[in-house]
């Protein structure tokens, strides 16, 4: 119907999440009527993520070269360990201002119904940060919703005994994305975490 | 929040016409077949997208059409500070049910602002005589009723359950059961205030239901009982027993134990209704029950459900009329159908029904 490299663009664009077809079409002919230069700038911004970040060896973390801005940062406290399950939710505890730890971000949560199970998120990676010494505490910042306790309750098994665990406090609403949390309730469940 | 008035489109027999409700009693009287059940089904659809009759809502589809759809249109009563609502449902051979709500698609938290919906009809007997599974379901929706902020936690519960049993069934094809005492805690912490929430629902219930069972004359002391199935174990102890049971759940390739397996049990003289009772005993106790938790509600200080009572007068003798048209005339709104007018001895306002067509009534 359209030259092949609309259509093209249109099926790319139509991958993405939440895009349906008519949208990935408006998207489109935004992109066609869009000047040289945003529309470039745009390809530009997706090569450059794609060639740059990767995860950090360390945390998971998304990272411009093998190690994160965080963990290469001398001025964070290398005892304290903040999990995480995805890199999206490393952001909304950074702009709390409170926690100057690292962090490990597990790549998900447990979701049998899934097929995810331990071995396919960064649980042992986790392990082995622990048992190689320097880390005191390690604050458990999954979700609060079902998968995110499960895997919380998880981390506790393997972990116990070997160091420090806590969970963000209460303040979170049941069910809740950390993604969503803002940053006052947030702040204050970083502030209150109770050990697990 | 009020419905004052329904507008069908090729929905059963009913032609396309705006239908209006007064507030408080509306009787919808007309000779059997003349499409009283099918107004309260109308409203029912339009207000949650399914049917109070049948599973299968495309038999609503009028003979000969490919969509069928119900407008309603609901007005906050006076002291009541919503906004007016539009609901709109929506069902064709071909495609999903379509809920809009103010001209957009219904999010969950819209049914928050209609009122709840108590049904009496023949075919919800299954309530009281069937297996246990409506019940807590039931029981569930009277628990996010009485405590919106509730709402979530049979969801969250059955969130965690489909997981842990996802993990059973994985494991007995072979798979290993990875992380199986995480989730063993998982849904032990979901199961704690379920049955909490579950035995406070239960509990508001008991005294209103047994006064109304014996306003209503269900003869010899009727009672309701929440049985939970984890009995008085705190989160800890159902992960215990869950661990302890893990053999047997890995054998089947699912959960036996929690309060997916609860019962509420309703009695009558000490025997189970569900078992023992008569079909006239069994509807005086469904009635009881929706008359109880209109109760529950009342004492919560929340909003009354709407009332749709189907065929509830031709088994009661005048006096229990009496006492039940005294029940309802309350603040809420219901809708009773009747094929005679003069079964329903109050001063109510009435529509005719005949061949599908509502035709209002001065009020007696
Ligand atoms: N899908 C449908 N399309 C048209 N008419 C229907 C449909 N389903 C049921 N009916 C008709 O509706 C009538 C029954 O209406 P109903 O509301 O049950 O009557 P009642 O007034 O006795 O409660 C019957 O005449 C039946 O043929
Ligand atoms: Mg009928
Ligand atoms: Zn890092």
């Amino acid at each position: 119907m359209h030259p092949a490299p609309v259509d093209r663009l249109i099926a790319e664009l139509g991958k993405l999440p939440g895009i349906g077809r008519r949208t990935a079409q408006r998207l489109a002919f935004h992109i066609l009527r869009s000047s040289d230069e945003d529309a470039f700038a745009l390809a530009t911004a997706i090569r450059e993520v794609k060639e740059r970040i990767g995860l950090c060896e360390t945390c998971f973390n998304l990272a411009e070269g093998p190690t994160c801005a965080i963990c290469s940062d001398p001025r964070r406290s290398r005892e304290l360990i903040c999990v995480v399950e995805e890199p999206q939710d490393v952001i909304p505890i950074e702009r709390t201002g409170e926690y100057r730890g690292l962090y490990h971000v597990l790549g998900g949560a447990l979701s049998p119904i899934d097929g995810i199970d331990p071995d396919d998120l960064r649980i042992d990676e986790l392990v082995r940060r622990v048992e190689a010494g320097e880390i005191e505490e390690v604050v458990i910042a999954t979700n609060p919703t079902t998968t995110g306790e499960a895997t919380a309750h998880h981390i506790g098994e393997r972990l116990r005994d070997r160091v420090t665990l806590t969970r963000l406090a209460s303040g979170l609403p049941v069910g809740a994305d950390l993604e969503h949390a803002d940053e006052v309730t947030l702040g204050r469940a970083l502030t209150g975490r109770r050990s697990v | 929040m009020r419905v004052v008035r329904v507008a069908p489109r090729s929905f059963r027999n009913l032609a396309d016409e705006p239908i209006g409700f007064g507030p408080g009693l509306t009787v919808l009287h007309g000779p059997n077949g003349a499409g009283k059940t099918n107004v309260l089904e109308a409203v029912f659809f339009a207000l949650t997208g399914r049917s109070c009759r049948t599973r299968r809502e495309r038999e609503a589809i009028a003979f000969g059409s490919s969509l069928a759809r119900v407008e309603a249109r609901l007005e906050p009563d006076p002291g009541d500070d919503g906004e007016p609502l539009t609901m709109m449902a929506s069902i064709s051979g071909s495609e999903a049910r379509r809920r809009l709500v103010d001209g957009a698609p219904a999010e969950p938290g819209d049914d928050l602002r209609r009122p709840a919906i108590s049904v009496f009809m023949p075919d919800r007997l299954a309530l009281v005589k069937g297996a246990p599974a409506p019940r807590r379901a039931h029981l569930d929706r009277l628990v996010a009723a009485l405590h919106p902020a509730r709402a979530g936690l049979a969801r969250e519960y059955g969130r965690a359950l489909a997981q842990r049993n996802g993990l059973l069934a994985r494991a007995r094809r072979g798979a290993e059961a990875a992380a199986l005492s995480a989730w063993d805690r998982a849904l032990a912490e979901r199961a704690e205030p379920l049955v909490a929430a579950r035995a406070a629902a239960a509990a508001a219930l008991a005294a209103p239901f047994a006064r109304a069972a014996s306003e209503l004359g269900l003869d010899g002391s009727a009672a309701l009982a929440y049985r939970p199935r984890t009995g008085e174990l705190d989160a800890g102890g159902i992960a215990a027993e869950l661990a302890a049971r893990r053999e047997s759940d890995l054998a089947r390739g699912f959960t036996g134990f929690g309060p997916h397996r609860d019962e509420v049990e309703v009695s009558v003289g000490g025997r189970s209704l569900r078992r023992y009772g008569s079909q006239g005993q069994q509807r005086l106790g469904l009635l009881a029950l929706l008359f109880a938790e209109r109760e529950a509600l009342r004492a919560a200080r929340r909003r009354l459900p709407l009332l749709l009572l189907d065929d509830v007068m031709s088994e009661l003798d005048p006096e229990r009329r009496a006492r039940l048209v005294a029940m309802v005339d309350d603040g809420g709104q219901t809708l009773i159908t009747a094929t005679e007018l003069d079964h329903v001895p109050a001063a109510a306002a009435g529509l005719a029904i005949a061949d599908g067509v509502a035709t209002a009534e001065e009020r007696r």
